[in-house]
């Protein structure tokens, strides 16, 4: 069972993991598979997030599924150095971030900023993602660019 | 034509004692502020047939309970609103939409928080497995409204090009206020060397830039303007009141995170209200956090977007005898935390002249803005 799988990954890692749902299923299976992915809704052709059960831009509900390049620009950050769960205390300080995906404008996601030195960090600076396995979940997470350009990170 | 519609007025306000630390009962706390809103009016619980509050969780008895304690003989109308709604002021609103309809003839509001009792921030420490919004939230341990303000004081900064003294300009304006309010609970004058030196909760976010958990309850009491004319106060009339959520309501997921609903309920203020923006003469605006504050300021259209760093002018203009007096009881930062209502209160008692050695002189028309980014609401009062 996926959540028995989850709960069994969390254990060992302390940290939460999602858990999938219906308009989130795609999203979590695509990043285990080392790919970011959002839904294109056919209607008015653009992606959201997070994942929704239909279009919260004009409510259409089929959505054609989307692979993105997985660059985008460093909206904001904050740095947590204090824990609010007993899970991250390990890994303090850790970097919240808001990145700004490239294919579309104000589409912006919640990750961590990782591989980076928290004074290093600009608004505006070019980020890419990179997946942390955490048990059986993959979550997509971002760090600095490591070129700049169109290649696809590697 | 239908009766629902009646013009509305606060004519009690009522608070606690405020304190900050020490172990109280949320009931004795409720009660001595509701006593002290219909003891103000002139009014008895007898006369009560509805009942608002707001509350987090069971940190507050409910709208029930003080029915009881106070004697209400029966409830027209009530409800303890959560907070997907605006911070206290929901209650207020509700009250007044009460009234307004007919619903009911005299309504209490109420917001009662103790430090053992109130939510602090914190998150769950169990590591199951997340749903819903918060799948996409507390994997990356961001499951904090703290982690949301940091996120968004170094947006503006950076989107504006501004510094950080700001928002230590709120946190100034707040102490500059307090020293003349005896119930605040932080009543000591900040430099701007303090705000700039204060410890980060959540780096860019300071402790100063986040309000002031406190023991206390506030209340407010709403009647018809034709009733109030035979209490005991100068009656406040509501001239205006709204909602707001922006459109694809989120928090940090939305094309302007940065003001969140604080704009659509600034519109929908205005066009209702009888009064503009440059008619306001005392304005009491949330500053649960200070990011809030400024979000407000230039959505409710004292200045432009991105201009509020020159035009508070280092804070000459939200002081004392500035152009904008705000937050003139030292707001939740130094008064405490009570969530939107003890704002709406010092509205009401700077319209009636009743503020002593912080009195804005001849203050005839104030504004309550409360709530954040998804959940706000707004009210304009004039005096009678």
């Amino acid at each position: 069972m996926q959540t028995d799988e989850a709960k069994d990954g969390t254990a060992a890692e302390g940290r939460p993991v999602p858990r999938p749902d219906q308009a989130s299923e795609r999203y979590w299976e695509e990043a285990r598979a080392g790919r970011l992915s959002l839904g294109r809704c056919t209607s008015c052709g653009r992606m959201q997030y997070p994942p929704e059960v239909l279009c919260t831009f004009c409510q259409g509900e089929d959505f054609e599924p989307t692979t993105l390049s997985g660059r985008g620009t460093l909206w904001s950050f904050a740095v947590v150095e204090r824990p609010f769960h007993p899970g991250f205390v390990p890994h303090l300080p850790y970097v919240v971030g808001v990145v700004e995906l490239e294919e579309q404008a104000d589409l912006r996601m919640l990750t961590n900023i990782v591989d980076a030195d928290p004074a290093g960090l600009r608004v505006g600076m070019p980020v890419e993602v990179t997946f942390e396995r955490r048990g059986d979940a993959a979550l997509p997470q971002f760090r600095p660019a490591q070129r700049t350009g169109g290649d696809q990170p590697t | 034509m239908s009766s629902l519609s009646r013009d509305v007025a606060v004519v009690g306000v009522g608070y606690s004692e405020l304190s900050r630390s020490g172990s109280f009962e949320p009931r004795a706390l409720t009660l001595q502020a509701v006593r002290g809103a219909l003891d103000d009016a002139g009014l008895r619980g007898a006369d009560v047939d509805g009942i608002f509050e707001y509350k987090f969780g069971p940190e507050s008895p409910g709208a029930q309970d003080v029915a009881r304690l106070i004697g209400a003989p029966d409830l027209a109308a009530f409800a303890d609103i959560f907070p997907s709604n605006p911070s206290g002021v929901a209650a207020a609103l509700a009250a007044v939409m009460a009234v307004a309809s007919g619903a009911c003839e005299t309504v209490v509001v109420f917001r009662c928080m103790t430090r053992e009792g109130g939510y602090t921030g914190g998150m769950s420490g169990d590591a199951v497995p997340v749903g819903g919004r918060e799948q996409y939230v507390a994997p990356y341990g961001a499951s904090n409204v703290m982690v949301t303000m940091a996120l968004l004081k170094q947006r503006w900064m950076a989107q504006y090009g501004r510094p950080e003294e700001d928002f230590g300009q709120v946190a100034l304006n707040a102490r500059r206020w307090s020293s003349r309010n005896e119930r605040a609970v932080l009543r000591d004058e900040l430099t701007m060397d303090d705000y700039l030196n204060a410890r980060t909760i959540v780096e860019p976010l300071r402790l100063l830039d986040c309000d002031y958990p406190i023991n206390g309850a506030v209340a407010t009491v709403f009647t018809t303007v034709e009733r109030a004319r035979d209490l005991r106060q100068r009656p406040v009339l509501v001239d205006a009141m709204s909602y707001g959520t922006g459109p694809r309501v989120d928090w940090l997921f939305v094309d302007d995170p940065l003001y969140g609903g604080t704009r659509t309920c600034a519109e929908r203020l205005w066009s209702r209200s009888s009064v503009t923006a440059a008619d306001v003469d005392v304005a009491q605006i949330y500053d649960g956090f200070t990011t809030v504050t400024l979000s407000w300021i230039e959505a409710l259209g004292f200045c432009g977007y991105g201009e509020f760093g020159d035009w508070v002018d280092g804070g000459k203009r939200i002081g004392p005898g500035g152009d904008l007096p705000m937050n003139t009881s030292g707001g939740q930062l130094a008064e405490g935390r009570l969530h939107g209502i003890s704002f709406l209160n010092e509205a009401v008692l700077q319209l009636r002249g009743q503020c002593g050695e912080r009195q804005v002189p001849d203050a005839e028309v104030s504004l309550v803005a409360s709530g954040l980014y998804p959940q706000c609401g707004a009210l304009v009062l004039i005096g009678g």
